[in-house]
C-alpha cells in the first residue's frame, strides 16, 4: 500500500508539468520516476517469506519443471523435467528415494541379488494395477523393456541398460553368426572368458540360453559388417559360409519366472544397477493401449499410467494438470489431490510467479545470480544443496598443445576453483572427476586411497593437501618445463612462446557460460601471463565440436549424474568414444574400472574405483572447476519434498501443510529435521526389502 | 482487379515453397542434429537413427521427400514432439499468440491513430510534444524491459495483475499492454506524419473552398490518405504479430507460436520449422495483398493494372 501510495505521489508531478508544455523537462521527470521505479524494487522492507505466502486450500501442488516435456512416452525423453513428470505418472520397479536417490521399493516390494552381481530378480506386488484397472504383471516389464530398446524407439538413454545381456546388440540391429548348428561366441573373438554361472532362482529354458557363453554379435548394416570383417582375418576365415541371425526381443536378458517374479541378467557385474532402474528408461508402458493406438497411446484421451497420479488436463506449454489415481495400489499414501507442472524456462518469469504466490515450488538452478543474494536470506524456503552434477573444461589431448600433460597440468593448477565457486555464489570447487558430498561412502574410500597414496611416494600431509589443487607458481614451472618460459614483468606475467591462437575456451551461448569463461580465462591471464580467446557458439553447433573433439584448447563440459554411484562420473572417460569429450582413451583407465566393477564387495570396489580416478586425475584430460547446486525454492507449507542430488521427487510423499507451526524453517537442516508422517510412510514403503535383505 | 488478385493469389504457392526450399537448405547447413544433446549417443543407436528419419539417404531424396509431403499440406510429425504433427501444434497455439497480437494491435490502432491524428491537427502544441516524447519512449523502451516493469508496478506493488501465464481477461492486460506500446509509438508518428502531408495537400484544400466543415474534411478525405503509411505498416506488422512475440510470450509464459518457432530452430526440428515458416511466409503475403487492395479504397488516384 505504501509503495502505491508513493507511485501515485510520484507521478502526480508528470500530469502537472504537462501543462507546462515543456517536453524536456517531461522527460527528464520521466527518467527520474522511472529510475526511482526500478531502484524501488531493492529497497522495499523484506518480510518473513518471499513474496505471498498462503498454503492453497484445495491441497494442490504447483510445481515448475522447466521445458516442455517431449513426449508423455518415459522411453523416449531423457530429460530431467520429463523425468519429474514420469514420476507421478509412471511407477517403476523401484523409485528414488526421496532424500538420497538411492532406489527404494515401489512396483517391485523386494528384490535379490545374484553373488555375482549380475542376476537380479524382482518380486512384484499382486494388487497392482494400470489406471484403467488392468493388473500389472511382470510381462509388462518384459513387454516394456524389450520396446525401449527395439531400435524403433529413439530413445537417447538406451545406453543406461547396455548393461543387460544382449539390449545394446539388439538397440544396434546386430546380428549372430551361426555356422550349422553353433553360433560363434564371443570369447573366441577378443571378448572376455565367461565367468562361471552360479544358479540363481529356478532354471528355465530361458534362463539356460542366457547363461550360455555370450555369442558374437556382428554389425547389422551389411557394409559396416563387411569392413568389420575385412579388418579380422580370424574373423573373415569363421564367418565363411555362416549365417547372420539378427538379434532379436526375445533374446535380452529379461525373462517373466511367473506373473509377479522378474528376472535381469546383465552380460557384466554392475553393483549399482538397481538404481539405475528408477530412470525413466525403465519405467513400464501399458502393452494393451499401445496395441490398440500406436504412437498416438500417449494423447490424453487414450494414455493410461501406473503412477500414483493420472492426467487431468494437459495444454502443451501451458499446463499438465495431473490428479490422484484412484487405481494407485498405495492410493492411501498419496496425500496431494492434484499436482499441476508448468512448463517455463525463464528465470525471471518462475521467480515473479513463485513471489505471487502462484506456484508453490519450482526446479533447479532456476534462481538467477542477480537475484542469489536476496534470495538466500529467506531461510525457509531456498534450498542449496549439492547436486551430482559437475562443471569442467575438456582439453582437446588428441591436438597440440593440449597432447602435452604438462600444459594440460599447468592450466589446471593455475585456477583457482575457490575462488570461482565464490564468484558464482552457488557452487563448490571440484578438483576430481566425482562431486564430493554426494556419495558419502566413496568419499571415505578417496579418503584413504589419497592417505595410501600420501604414504607411497612420502609426501609431507600439508603438502599432499594442496596437491592438484590451486598453485600458480608450480603451474608456471611446469610451463617453463614445458618449453613455454613465464617472464615476469613487474607484477604481471607473459608466455610470449605460448600459442595462444591454436587455443580457446569453446562454450555454449549462455550468461552463466560466458561468465565462467571469462572468469577463468582472467585467472590463466594473471597466473600464466597467457590470454585464451573465448568462443561462443550456439548450442547444437558447440555440441557437435565437442562431441567430434573438433575444437581446439577447452570445451565447456555439465554432467550430471544418471544414477547414485560414482561410476555415472567415472565412465565419462571409460573406453572410446566417450561422453568425457577429450578425446581421451587409457587402457590401464579402462582395466581399472572393469577390474573395480567385477569386484563384489562394495567398499573394496570403491577403494579400487577411487585408485581409479586418482590415476585419471593426474593424467588430466579436464580442469574440473565446480560442483553444481540444487538450487532452488519451495514454499515453507509444502512438505515432504527434499532437496536430493537429482531434484527428482517421489511425489506421493509430498503433501501441503495447513498449519503454518508445522511448516519447514531453516531448510539448511531440512534432511536432518524429523517429520514423523515422512518417516512413518518410507519405512513402511521400504519394510519389505529390508525384510529380504536381513 | 479481379485478374490482380488472382495473379497475386497464384503467386503465393511457388513463392512459399521458394521460401521452404531455401529454410530448407540453411537448416541442412546448420552443425548438429535434432538428436543431438549434451549426451553423445553411442555410434549403433546414431546410425539406427538415422536409418529411421531417412538422413542416410542422399540429399535430393530427402528434399523430394520433405516436397512432396508439403504439396500435399502434410508437414509431418515433430521430431523433438513426438506424436505430435506439426499442423497440429500451429493449430493449437496459433490462436494464443493471435488473441495477444490482434487485442494488442487494435489498442494500438486506438491509441496510435488518435494521438497520431490529435498531434497533427494541432502541430507544436503540447499535446504534440507530449504524445510525441511519448511515442519516443515507447520505440526506445524494449519490451522486455517495460514487461517486467509493469509486473512489478501492478502485480507486485498494486497487486492488481497476474505477473504471468494466462487465465481469465485480468491476465491478458499486461502482455497486450507490453505489446502494444512500440506498435502505438509507431502508428502515432507515421499517423502524425501522414495527417501533416495531407492536411497541406491540394485536395483538403479544395474540399474546405468547397466550404465543408473541418469534422468533414478530417473524417471523409484527409484521414484517408492520411493513414495510408499506417496501412502499409499494418500488413506485415500484422502477421508477425499473429505468429507471435516470442519476448512477452517468454515474459508472461503465453503458449503463443512465437516461442515454439524459436526452439524449433533451436531443437533442429525440421519439420516444425519448416510448417512455421511456410505459415508465416504464407500469411505476411496474404496481409501483404489485403493490404495493396486497400489502398485502392483509401486513395482513388491508385489503380491496379
Amino acid at each position: 500500500m505504501i509503495n502505491s501510495i508513493k507511485f501515485i505521489a510520484l507521478t502526480f508531478p508528470v500530469f502537472y508539468m504537462l501543462k507546462k508544455r515543456s517536453s524536456y523537462f517531461l522527460i527528464a521527470v520521466a527518467a527520474l520516476i522511472l529510475s526511482v521505479l526500478i531502484s524501488g524494487c531493492s529497497s522495499s522492507a523484506r518480510g518473513k517469506y518471499f513474496g505471498k505466502t498462503v498454503a492453497p486450500t484445495d491441497n494442490v501442488l504447483r510445481y515448475v519443471t522447466g521445458s516442455e516435456p517431449e513426449t508423455l512416452d518415459p522411453h523416449i525423453s531423457s530429460g530431467q523435467p520429463e523425468a519429474r513428470i514420469y514420476m507421478a505418472l509412471f511407477e517403476g520397479l523401484v523409485e528414488y528415494g526421496p532424500k538420497d536417490q538411492q532406489p527404494i521399493p515401489a512396483l517391485a516390494k523386494s528384490w535379490e541379488i545374484s553373488p555375482n552381481v549380475d542376476e537380479f530378480i524382482f518380486h512384484l506386488r499382486d494388487n497392482a494395477k494400470w489406471n484403467d484397472g488392468t493388473p500389472i504383471t511382470a510381462n509388462d516389464f518384459v513387454y516394456s523393456f524389450r520396446r525401449a530398446f527395439s531400435p524403433e524407439i529413439l530413445s537417447s538413454s538406451a545406453e543406461l541398460g547396455f548393461f543387460i545381456q544382449y539390449a545394446e546388440a539388439f538397440k544396434t540391429e546386430q546380428v549372430f553368426v551361426k555356422n550349422g548348428d553353433a553360433f560363434l561366441l564371443s570369447k573366441d573373438f577378443g571378448g572376455d572368458e565367461p565367468k562361471p554361472h552360479v544358479a540363481f532362482g529356478p532354471e528355465t529354458d530361458f534362463n539356460k540360453f542366457i547363461h550360455e557363453p555370450a555369442r558374437l554379435t556382428l554389425e547389422g548394416d551389411e557394409k559396416a559388417r563387411a569392413k568389420q570383417i575385412e579388418a579380422d582375418p580370424k574373423l573373415k576365415a569363421a564367418v565363411n559360409g555362416a549365417e547372420f541371425v539378427p538379434v532379436k526381443a526375445e533374446d535380452i536378458g529379461i525373462e517373466a519366472i511367473d506373473d509377479y517374479t522378474l528376472r535381469i541378467t546383465l552380460r557384466q557385474s554392475a553393483p549399482f544397477f538397481v538404481g539405475l532402474l528408477a530412470h525413466q528408461f525403465f519405467r513400464p508402458v501399458p502393452q494393451h493401449t499401445i496395441r490398440t493406438w500406436g504412437k498416438d497411446w500417449i494423447r490424453k484421451e487414450h494414455i493410461v499410467t501406473n503412477g500414483p497420479f493420472r492426467i487431468k488436463d494437459y495444454r502443451p506449454y501451458d499446463a499438465l494438470v495431473l490428479e490422484k489415481s484412484p487405481n494407485y495400489w498405495d492410493a492411501a499414501n498419496v496425500h496431494l489431490d492434484r499436482l499441476e507442472f508448468y512448463p517455463l524456462e525463464e528465470n525471471s518469469t518462475i521467480l515473479n510467479l513463485y513471489k505471487a504466490g502462484a506456484i508453490d515450488a519450482f526446479l533447479n538452478h532456476s534462481v538467477l545470480t542477480s537475484w542469489t543474494e536476496e534470495v538466500r536470506l529467506y531461510k525457509d524456503e531456498y534450498l542449496n544443496f549439492p547436486e551430482a552434477s559437475t562443471a569442467y573444461y575438456s582439453m582437446n589431448v588428441t591436438k597440440p598443445p593440449f597432447n602435452d600433460l604438462r600444459l594440460r597440468k599447468a592450466f589446471a593448477l593455475a585456477t583457482d576453483r575457490v575462488s570461482l565457486s565464490n564468484y558464482r555464489k552457488v557452487t563448490k570447487p571440484l578438483y576430481d572427476l566425482t562431486p564430493s558430498g554426494i556419495f558419502p561412502e566413496y568419499d571415505k574410500a578417496r579418503e584413504k586411497v589419497s592417505e595410501e597414496i600420501r604414504k607411497e611416494r612420502g609426501i609431507a600431509p600439508e603438502v599432499w593437501a594442496n596437491y592438484r589443487k590451486f598453485d600458480p607458481e608450480e603451474a608456471r614451472k611446469i610451463l617453463t618445463e614445458a618449453g613455454f618460459p613465464v617472464k615476469k614483468n613487474g607484477d604481471t606475467y607473459s608466455c610470449p612462446n605460448f600459442p595462444t591462437d591454436a587455443v580457446s575456451i569453446t562454450f555454449n551461448t549462455n550468461e552463466n557460460n560466458r561468465g565462467i569463461a571469462e572468469f577463468v580465462q582472467a585467472q590463466w591471464k594473471q597466473n600464466l601471463g597467457i590470454t585464451v580467446p573465448l568462443k561462443s557458439q550456439e548450442f547444437k553447433t558447440f555440441l557437435k565440436d565437442r562431441h567430434d573433439v573438433q575444437y581446439v584448447g577447452f570445451a565447456q563440459s555439465l554432467w550430471s549424474g544418471d544414477y547414485m554411484d560414482p561410476y555415472t562420473f567415472l565412465g565419462l572417460h571409460y573406453g572410446y568414444p566417450n561422453n568425457g569429450d577429450a578425446g581421451f582413451n587409457d587402457p590401464k583407465y579402462n582395466k581399472m574400472l572393469d577390474d573395480a566393477n567385477a569386484e563384489l564387495d562394495p567398499t573394496k570396489r570403491y577403494e579400487m574405483l577411487a585408485r581409479a580416478e586418482f590415476y585419471v586425475m593426474e593424467q588430466q584430460p579436464s580442469v574440473p572447476l565446480t560442483i553444481n547446486a540444487t538450487n532452488w525454492m519451495k514454499k515453507p507449507y509444502v512438505k515432504g519434498m527434499y532437496p536430493n542430488p537429482g531434484t527428482l521427487f517421489a511425489w506421493k510423499f509430498v503433501y501441503i501443510e495447513s498449519d503454518p507451526a508445522k511448516w519447514d524453517h531453516d531448510v539448511e537442516n531440512i534432511m536432518a529435521d524429523s517429520d514423523p508422517q515422512f518417516e512413518r510412510q518410507l519405512n513402511e514403503l521400504t519394510a519389505t526389502q529390508k525384510a529380504v535383505t536381513k | 482487379m479481379f485478374s490482380f488478385i488472382l495473379r497475386r493469389l497464384l503467386m503465393i504457392i511457388p513463392m512459399a515453397l521458394v521460401v521452404v526450399t531455401l529454410t530448407w537448405g540453411l537448416v541442412r547447413i546448420a552443425p548438429g542434429n535434432f538428436y543431438s544433446g549434451e549426451k553423445k549417443l553411442p555410434a549403433g543407436v546414431e546410425a539406427t537413427i538415422r536409418k529411421k528419419y531417412g538422413l542416410d539417404q542422399p540429399w535430393y531424396t530427402q528434399y523430394g521427400m520433405m516436397m512432396s509431403n508439403i504439396v500435399r499440406g502434410d508437414f509431418g510429425d515433430s521430431l523433438k514432439y513426438q506424436g505430435q504433427s506439426v499442423n497440429e501444434i500451429i493449430r493449437r497455439h496459433l490462436p494464443y499468440s493471435a488473441t495477444i497480437g490482434i487485442l494488442g494491435y487494435l489498442l494500438a490502432l486506438t491509441l496510435g491513430l488518435t494521438a497520431g491524428t490529435i498531434a497533427a491537427l494541432r502541430q507544436n502544441s503540447w499535446f504534440d510534444y507530449g504524445s510525441m516524447s511519448l511515442a519516443m519512449f515507447g520505440l526506445s523502451v524494449p519490451n522486455f524491459v517495460l514487461g517486467p516493469i509493469l509486473v512489478l508496478i501492478f502485480s507486485f506493488w498494486l497487486y492488481l495483475l497476474p505477473s504471468a501465464r494466462l487465465g481469465g481477461p485480468l491476465s491478458l492486460i499486461l502482455p497486450v499492454v507490453t505489446l502494444a506500446a512500440i506498435y502505438t509509438a509507431y502508428i502515432a508518428r507515421l499517423t502524425r506524419a501522414g495527417m501533416l502531408e495531407v492536411m497541406r495537400s491540394d485536395y483538403i484544400r479544395t474540399a474546405r473552398a468547397k466550404g465543408l466543415d473541418e469534422r468533414s474534411v478530417l473524417l471523409r478525405h484527409a484521414i484517408r490518405g492520411g493513414i495510408i503509411p499506417v496501412v502499409s505498416f499494418t500488413g506485415p506488422a500484422l502477421a508477425a504479430l499473429l505468429a507471435g512475440t516470442v519476448v512477452v510470450e517468454k515474459v508472461f509464459a503465453i503458449p503463443g507460436l512465437g516461442n515454439i518457432f524459436i526452439q524449433s530452430v533451436l531443437n533442429r526440428d525440421e519439420p516444425l520449422i519448416l510448417g512455421i515458416v511456410a505459415f508465416l511466409s504464407i500469411l505476411i503475403m496474404v496481409f501483404n495483398l489485403i493490404v495493396d487492395i486497400s489502398y485502392g479504397f483509401l486513395d482513388p488516384r491508385i489503380r491496379y493494372e
